[in-house]
């Protein structure tokens, strides 16, 4: 286009009207496609949110990988051992205070728990406060069942609290594991800890590919929505579109698995991953074991000392 | 079906962690040798796919959601220790990253899908594929049905591990310490889900994977089928009735092991003879006149109770009553097939199709 030319006034002008543009009739929204997706740019979101936390300055993140992770599943067999509601929230507490030394925004990590918790837990476990699943001593009569009296029994009430408290503990010292240490030291640990080497690798590669697959999942769909024109549901075509998606999805991921691996001989990988700084363990780290260790056996103690 | 920590005691998270352990060894030890290096990336992107799988939820109306894994599919295009590995990865990074599926229950989380799935859908998927050619429609929808069964399988294990819960580890005013449910209803609350709509997508993904690869991209699957031809026209003709033969190979191993219906304790309900009824419990007091009336009816059995009237040799009379039942079944079956096969014939002119 010559450089003095100006747009011609009747482009310009809108005509309003005559061809509607965007999304006038009823849109489908909310189908488990979307909402998945929507799920998965969350994943991205927080494995991206997670990096970062781990670079802050803090109390778990100064650990070294091979301690902490032992130190986490220690605390994590003593919550799945505990029998008592306040024993559990008082380990819940100290991961709240552990999130606090590592500089986590509480708010951020409570609400992490928090919103996954009632939703899955909940829907599962509401059902066994009723006397119907947990029978004994009805504490909130709500009518009677074929000459059986039916309600909320002290003992439901107790197991599903019991429970709900566990998942959120256990949830939370993962939450507290994931978010502080980065994931090549993550590896490293688990390398360290007799995990097969093969093991090791796929997990690194596969958690990198993971949101390469992710982009190309979210570009496929992207464009078989641009292509399609009906707004009607059609159970066929969708069925044939998730084999053709799911089975190009695989031949893509097999090209780019042989590149990789061309790229990985040409840069000299000879079967074992390497790390570029050797990390030493520390005294700190060694303590921070201990104490885990200690802590564990204190509690499952403590919680047998107050009765079954 | 991730299972998370806090369901199952440290227990049964133990015990399927143990049992795991030589299952990943021997998986990590076979691949290696098989595939080497060299499908490292393939493995990873495997895993990748079936984390990506997994993500795709679908809602089922008790509340929950159920998933598909995608292992069967994986185990049909790279082998079944491949899937071992690939579907393991996948858990380990959900648990880690992600709180889907606990740490503590990795061991039962990867027993149930990454261990039993792959196994029982590849088995499924070999038996159902048998020798057709790559290309072939059966094999696609063996790998689905392979799919869904290995599902349906790994479903039923966390449900058996869900149940057994609240029967091994409760207090002493019976106040049930980890997953309160009872197998009773942990097994038909998997099912349905499974059975139904998990099962469902499990089933679609599989078959459409593979049918599409079959199309557009066979070297894919001949990474897994070495030595299985492209397509039928290549295939050397079989003899014989196979389905009549492995038909009749299923009844006679049935005719065997008939006895221990024996075993079984109580009766079936509402069978009892008249005279074994409870009437107090119904709050009777005499055998109504009907059931007396009608009851014994017919007097002429060959073999009352699957016995001899002489009550000897119980399990030899079942035996024989079970051969006696197929072939009566089986003759009227024939006779059935022969009249409609002789109608058939006698009407040439009904349209077909």
């Amino acid at each position: 286009m010559a450089g003095g030319a100006t747009t011609p006034a009747w482009l310009l002008e809108s005509e309003a009207g005559a061809f509607p543009i965007g999304c006038n009739g009823r849109r489908r929204r909310g189908s488990a496609l979307e909402k998945t997706l929507d799920g998965l740019a969350k994943v991205v979101r927080q494995a991206i949110a997670s990096e970062e936390t781990a670079a802050r300055p803090g109390l778990l993140q100064s650990l070294d990988a091979r301690a902490k992770l032992p130190g986490v599943v220690a605390l994590l067999v003593a919550v799945g051992l505990v029998r008592h509601i306040p024993v559990l929230a008082g380990l819940y507490l100290l991961t709240l205070a552990l999130a606090a030394a590592s500089r986590i925004g509480l708010c951020g990590f409570v609400r992490r728990v928090w919103l996954f918790v009632p939703v899955f837990t909940g829907v599962i476990v509401a059902p066994a406060m009723f006397s119907f699943v947990t029978p004994g001593e009805v504490v909130l009569p709500l009518g009677h069942w074929f000459g059986h009296e039916v309600g909320l029994t002290r003992q439901g009430l107790t197991s599903a609290g019991l429970i709900v408290c566990r998942v959120a503990t256990s949830i939370s010292l993962v939450v507290l594991l994931t978010l502080t240490t980065p994931w090549p030291r993550l590896l490293s640990a688990l390398r360290a800890l007799f995990v097969p080497r093969l093991l090791v690798l796929v997990l690194g590669m596969a958690y990198r590919y993971l949101f390469v697959l992710l982009d190309a999942i979210s570009e496929m769909v992207t464009a078989r929505r641009a292509r399609t024109i009906a707004a009607g549901r059609n159970g066929r075509g969708a069925r044939a579109a998730a084999g053709f998606s799911g089975g190009a999805l695989f031949g893509k991921a097999h090209a780019l698995s042989e590149e990789i691996h061309q790229a990985m001989l040409a840069r000299g990988f000879r079967g074992e991953a390497r790390m570029l700084e050797r990390v030493r363990l520390r005294a700190v780290d060694g303590i921070w074991l201990l104490a885990c260790l200690t802590l564990a056996v204190l509690v499952v103690g403590g919680d047998r000392a107050l009765g079954l | 079906m991730h299972i998370p920590d806090g369901y199952l005691s440290p227990a049964t998270c133990a015990v399927t962690g143990v049992a795991m352990v030589p299952v990943i060894g021997a998986a990590c030890a076979r691949v290696k040798r098989v595939v080497k290096d060299r499908h490292a990336p393939l493995l990873a992107l495997g895993a990748a796919y079936s984390f990506l799988v997994m993500m795709f939820n679908i809602p089922i109306p008790d509340g929950t959601t159920a998933h598909a894994v995608g292992a069967v599919l994986i185990a049909v295009l790279l082998g079944p220790w491949a899937a071992v590995v690939c579907v393991s990865v996948a858990l380990v990074i959900q648990a880690l990253f992600f709180g889907d599926g606990g740490v503590l229950a990795l061991g039962a989380n990867a027993f149930n899908m990454a261990f039993v799935m792959p196994f029982v859908g590849y088995g499924v998927y070999r038996l159902a594929a048998r020798n057709t050619s790559l290309t072939s429609r059966r094999r696609a929808l063996a790998a689905g049905v392979g799919g869904y069964v290995g599902l349906n399988a790994a479903a039923l294990c966390a449900a058996i591990e869900f149940g057994l819960q609240s029967t091994l580890f409760h207090s002493a005013n019976g106040t049930p310490l980890y997953a309160p449910f009872h197998l009773a209803q942990t097994i038909p609350t998997m099912a349905l889900a499974h059975l139904t709509i998990a099962g469902a997508a499990e089933l679609i993904l599989t078959v459409g994977v593979v049918a599409y690869l079959q199309r557009a991209n066979l070297p894919l699957l001949r990474i897994n089928h070495p030595g299985v031809v492209d397509g039928d026209e290549e295939l050397a003709p079989t003899r014989g009735l196979p389905a009549l033969r492995w038909a009749l190979i299923g009844i006679a191993t049935m005719i065997v092991l008939s006895p221990l219906g024996l075993l079984a304790p109580g009766g079936a309900y509402g069978e009892d003879a008249p005279v074994a009824l409870n009437l107090h419990k119904y709050g009777l007091s005499a055998i109504p006149s009907g059931l007396r009336h009608y009851n014994g009816f017919w007097k002429h059995t060959l073999l009352p109770d699957y016995g001899f009237s002489s009550g000897e040799h119980a399990s030899l009379a079942y035996v024989m009553s079970a051969v006696l039942g197929a072939l009566v079944v089986g003759a009227a079956i024939f006779l059935l097939i022969g009249v409609g096969r002789a109608v058939a014939r006698r009407r040439p002119d009904v349209q077909t199709g």
